[in-house]
């Protein structure tokens, strides 16, 4: 019994829903973008329509979720119900300060044991970090290729900047791998140390375990959650 | 030469040619096609063709037709057009005061000429091949002068440039990496010296002769004209609907994709993947083969070539593009974008180093997926995989750094079974009490 209590205040119902969000347009985006690049005998224009709607759906959902991120508040740490807004917890926390080497070498199992630290190990809140933002890439470089928004004056800028839309339309190819990588990585860190993080993430199920101070920044104690059992 | 021979109408003139006055109109058609207007047009257009040539009476711009780092296939395929040609007959008459290939006459007399013409200014050029600027410019020399300073000498007098064909606009095939002599297009070439003629760009490899009749016609004789000898630019741009880089608008305005015929087929999913197929006898879409319609932007489905026969994709060829040409960059020109031609991926390179974005990416991937396969087998082997390891007691920064520990270990429970203990009978009671709350409530 290692694990920080999972709390829903770790990810507040705002956050759940636009993760959702993301999984399913993704999923959409990874497997019409596929059938746009290698083409089979089912109908492409349906794969092109569900691309480019689940691709506008993706766009608007990261907005929505960053600007949220300004006034909803969640959990800074796991193993807490405090809360704080959100923003603050995609910044540089000081739990995890000092503590990069310590994840890189846990990782590489060069440590024995678990570094203390905030909601999300440093590694983790650096790929959410680049989420936004290659997210943000993948519209520009689609809308780039969409015929209604391509001659705009706003996409014209880009497709100058990266030599025209064959480019254009392998930059934008390339960025589905980032995307698929991205994904085994996220995948693999939200899973490693078992399924309740998913649960929490996705099901909103709560779990026990080690209580953190967010302010003391140690553990203070553990809640064992047996009032669910009976 | 008698008055009524010299005050001949363009009609009677197309007769003595031996072109009846009904393919005069289609031919009228097709430049209104080509100018992105409906072929209703075209009586509109030749009204304003005979009219302007009647008005004119020999005071019409002359063209003089300047070859560059070019093969002569827009040359060529201006003059394989099938006989009756009308409109080589109506350049003709226009007054085609030089052409390297078209011409009769050569040498010194011809090079006089066109000098002469320049001199006299109002003049429009139609220059068809690349500039190459490598090696010194000496790649080209005709009469003694290089490909440059042809442009540059002919460009500065001119009322318009016509850079006619893909090299033309930017270099075309010879831009292709590793573009040994820089090669790059008029537009280019005359940014460099500062000259502010206007530029009309009209891509293709080669250059839909049509496309040419048409601008030409709508430079010299509907309305263009005025302005050019006004030296009002934003009239001639205004009239010609020229875009941000200098083509006009009506025919590079859309997608190859946009006016397909076999557009059908793509949206059905029904694609030819190997030439020789069954579904290529279907005449179902050549996406898969490489077809870069949906990236290029001319009308040649709406054109279509020799007199509106056939184009590309009709006779059963993807299109390859040759129409990309971006005067602004002679890296995106079609050559180096489009290749290879029949595959739907090309090669990204960054500098010198060439790859190809599927075998790198799913390579990439590959890579990553084994290593995370690997890394769970360690995290379950190390016990990790059920809550992770056991926590630390305390940061290895904040042990060696206690004077500006981040954690405040006084409070910490960790490694201390007592404190533990009582921590957890703490909280376990927080939860009675809450219950025992909430049951009241109900109570209530
Ligand atoms: C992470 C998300 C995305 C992935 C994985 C993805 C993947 C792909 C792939 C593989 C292609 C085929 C490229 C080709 O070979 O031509 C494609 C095309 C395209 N994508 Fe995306 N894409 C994503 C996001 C977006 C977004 C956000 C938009 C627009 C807002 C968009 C719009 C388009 C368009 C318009 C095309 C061209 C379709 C066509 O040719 O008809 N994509 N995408
Ligand atoms: C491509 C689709 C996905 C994207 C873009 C994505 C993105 C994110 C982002 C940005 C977060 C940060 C927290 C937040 O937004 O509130 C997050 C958290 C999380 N994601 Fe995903 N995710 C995706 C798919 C998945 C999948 C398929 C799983 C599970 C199998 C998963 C499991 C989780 C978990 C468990 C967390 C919480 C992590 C923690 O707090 O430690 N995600 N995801
Ligand atoms: S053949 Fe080419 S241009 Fe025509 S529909 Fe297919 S992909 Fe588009
Ligand atoms: S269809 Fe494509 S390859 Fe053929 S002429 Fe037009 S742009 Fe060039």
């Amino acid at each position: 019994m290692a694990h920080l209590a999972h709390y829903k205040e770790a990810h507040p119902l705002p956050f759940v829903i636009t993760h959702w969000i993301n999984l399913v347009a993704m999923a959409i985006l990874i497997i019409s973008g596929l059938l746009i690049h290698f083409p089979v005998p089912i109908s492409m224009g349906i794969a092109r329509g569900l691309h480019i709607f689940a691709g506008i759906v993706l766009v608007i959902n990261c907005l929505v979720r960053v600007i949220m991120a300004f006034f909803v508040r969640s959990a800074p740490t796991a193993g807490t119900r405090e809360t704080v807004k959100d923003y603050k917890t995609w910044l540089p926390q000081k739990d995890n300060r000092h503590q990069g080497g310590a994840w890189v070498k846990y990782y590489l199992f060069m440590k024995k044991d678990h570094p203390l630290g905030a909601k999300l190990g440093v590694p983790q809140k650096i790929s959410y970090l680049l989420i936004p933002i290659l997210i943000i890439l993948m519209g520009i470089s689609g809308l780039c290729l969409w015929a209604p928004t391509a001659p705009s004056g706003f996409c014209q800028f880009f497709l100058n900047l990266v030599g025209g839309a064959m480019s254009m339309r392998i930059i934008h190819y390339f960025g589905m791998y980032v995307f698929i990588i991205f994904l085994f990585i996220h995948v693999h860190l939200a899973t490693a140390e078992g399924n309740e993080p998913v649960k929490l993430m996705f099901l909103r199920k709560e779990h026990g375990g080690l209580v953190y101070d967010p302010d003391k920044h140690v553990i203070v104690g553990e809640d064992k959650m047996e009032h669910l059992e009976h | 030469m008698s008055e009524a021979t010299a005050n001949f109408g363009l009609v009677d003139a197309l007769e003595a040619r031996g072109i009846s006055r009904r393919s005069f109109l289609k031919f009228c058609g097709s430049l209104a096609v080509a100018a992105g207007l409906s072929a209703t047009a075209a009586p509109r257009v030749a009204m304003a063709l005979e009219t302007e040539l009647e008005n004119a009476k020999g005071g019409l711009f002359p063209v003089l037709w300047i070859e560059g780092a070019s093969c002569t296939g827009c040359t060529e395929s201006f003059a394989q057009i099938e006989t009756p040609d009308v409109g080589k007959v109506v350049l003709e008459l226009i007054a085609l005061n030089y052409s390297d290939v078209l011409c009769a006459g050569a040498g010194h007399s011809l090079e006089a000429a066109k000098e002469e013409t320049i001199q006299n200014g109002n003049y429009v050029v139609v220059y068809e091949g690349g500039i190459t600027q490598g090696f010194g410019s000496n790649t080209l020399r005709v009469a003694m002068e290089t490909g440059e300073e042809i442009l540059v000498h002919a460009a500065e007098n001119a009322a318009a440039v016509i850079a006619l064909g893909s090299c033309a606009v930017n270099g075309g095939w010879m831009a292709a990496y590793p573009n040994p002599a820089e090669a790059t297009g008029v537009s280019g070439i005359l940014k460099k010296h500062s000259i502010a003629t206007p530029v009309v760009n009209i891509p293709g490899c080669p250059a839909n002769p049509e496309w040419l009749m048409s601008v030409l016609v709508q430079v010299l004789m509907m309305g263009g004209a005025e302005g050019l000898l006004a030296g009002d630019v934003p009239a001639v741009v205004k009239t010609l609907g020229l875009n941000d880089e200098g083509k006009p608008q009506g025919i590079f305005g859309e997608t190859i994709h946009d006016n397909c015929e076999r557009r059908g087929h793509f949206e059905n999913g029904e694609f030819v993947y190997e030439f020789g197929s069954k579904e290529e006898e279907l005449g179902y879409c050549l996406y898969p083969l490489g077809c870069k319609g949906p990236q290029t932007k001319a009308n040649c489905g709406v054109t279509m070539w020799n007199n509106r026969r056939s184009w590309c994709i009709q006779a059963g060829s993807p299109c390859l593009g040759c129409c990309e040409a971006n005067p602004n960059d002679p890296g995106d020109n079609w050559v180096e974008v489009n290749t290879p031609f029949y595959k739907r991926d090309r090669d990204l390179h960054i500098g010198d180093w060439f790859f190809r974005p599927t075998v790198v990416a799913a390579g990439l991937t590959g890579i990553v997926g084994a290593a995370i396969l690997i890394h769970r087998f360690g995290m379950k082997k190390a016990g990790r995989m059920d809550g992770g390891a056991d926590f630390e007691p305390i940061r290895a920064w904040d042990a060696k750094n206690p004077d500006r520990s981040i954690g405040q270990y006084e409070y910490s429970v960790m490694g201390d079974p007592v404190k533990m203990k009582a921590a957890q009978e703490e909280i376990a009671k927080q939860y009675e009490v809450a219950e025992e709350a909430a049951a009241e409530d109900e109570g209530r």
